[in-house]
């Protein structure tokens, strides 16, 4: 490791978190992120790269990393592991055909060594739409009481209205806080 | 001090005596104010500093920007493309730094004094620090790309603003077109 990437991880823990956020495509991840910072979440096209957005949250400063979940895309995903504090995995509750998909992808993601150390935050997006599941089915489809290698959290939201969406930033942040800067 | 290099170098040409003397008042400086362990690090900070206000470096990076500026533009997401690119921007300016450390420091060793570093985690703060930080932030690495390119590309200033001509009024102008009409014909 160099300079300056030793330097960059030793600046790293000061009251900052880098959040990735990931799920398959659709799911809602940039509108979630621009809903986060206040931007028109109307018009909005299947991110082919990725977005950054830096938010100052509760004195922390929130580095998120919205990457493009197309199927093509995600053995890109690895890029952007590195450094992160917190994986927030959005789902679209309302694409019942996909949700194995979406399992398979989420438990591969926390093999990987390089999130070892995140947190997970789970959203069950999209829970405007009349056709949606709930949490809970969400919870029991991506088997996540299986998870015993992370803390994790589901929350139910929708990126549209921004309901809960704060909360679930909230309960990330707090379990970040707790886990890294107290064990320093 | 980096400054008065500079100026240093800008007013006598870059003259190898006056230079070496500034350096030397430095060496001494720290070493009268710490420890040898000290000394030793904040003459790493020096020549740190030295490197990087140095045509060579300015030049790697000039380099690296004409060798990728195409794949960089202005749109607000930022393309998959963008990231090896960064690494191995990183990756650039940091053999360059520990090369050139190695040259001018006898005995150097980037792992003892990335350890040093580590140590003195408080202290390290300024100028110097701050600017080694700006070469590992993405959002800085982009923004230079597409500075970059839009001076590439006789974007960069923007004077169209500035140069609207306007006549003093605006019966002034009419002569002058007509005159210029009769003219050419």
């Amino acid at each position: 490791m160099g300079l300056l990437t030793i330097l960059k991880k030793m600046k790293h823990k000061e009251r900052e978190m880098r959040l990735l956020m990931l799920g398959l495509d659709n799911a809602g991840k940039t509108t979630i992120l621009k809903k986060f910072n206040g931007e028109d979440v109307s018009t909005i096209s299947p991110t082919l790269g990725f977005n950054i957005k830096t938010l100052e949250h509760k004195g922390f400063k929130l580095n998120i990393w919205d990457v493009g979940g197309q199927k093509s895309l995600r053995s890109y995903w690895r890029n952007y592991f590195e450094s992160t504090d917190g994986l927030v995995w959005v789902v679209d509750s309302a694409d019942r055909l996909r949700l194995e998909d979406c399992r398979q992808e989420l438990s591969s993601l926390l093999l990987e060594e390089r999130l070892g150390g995140a947190t997970l935050l789970v959203f069950a997006n999209k829970q405007d739409l009349p056709g949606s599941l709930s949490k809970d089915a969400i919870r029991e489809a991506l088997a996540l009481d299986n998870i015993k290698t992370h803390h994790w959290c589901i929350i139910g939201c929708s990126a549209v209205t921004g309901e809960n969406l704060l909360a679930g930033v909230d309960w990330l942040l707090d379990d970040i806080a707790a886990r890294v800067f107290t064990a320093d | 001090m980096v400054q008065c290099h500079v100026i240093l170098k800008d007013l006598l040409g870059g003259g190898e005596n006056i230079v070496d003397m500034v350096d030397l008042e430095e060496e001494n400086f720290a070493v009268s104010n710490s420890s040898d362990a000290d000394a030793a690090f904040d003459a790493v900070i020096g020549s740190i500093e030295d490197i990087i206000m140095e045509d060579d470096f300015q030049n790697l990076q000039q380099n690296f920007m004409e060798k990728h500026y195409l794949e960089f533009d202005n749109s607000e997401e930022n393309k998959l493309a963008y990231t090896p690119i960064f690494n191995e921007y990183i990756e650039l300016l940091e053999k360059h730094l520990e090369q050139q450390l190695m040259e001018r420091i006898p005995g150097f060793n980037m792992n003892t004094f990335t350890h040093l570093l580590k140590q003195h985690k408080d202290e390290v703060s300024g100028d110097i620090f701050d600017m080694l930080l700006t070469f590992t932030d993405f959002m800085a690495f982009k923004e230079m790309f597409i500075d970059y390119r839009a001076e590439r590309e006789g974007r960069g200033l923007d004077l169209s603003q500035g140069l609207v001509v306007r006549s003093l009024s605006s019966t002034s102008s009419k002569p002058i077109t007509s005159r210029s009409t009769a003219q050419l014909k």
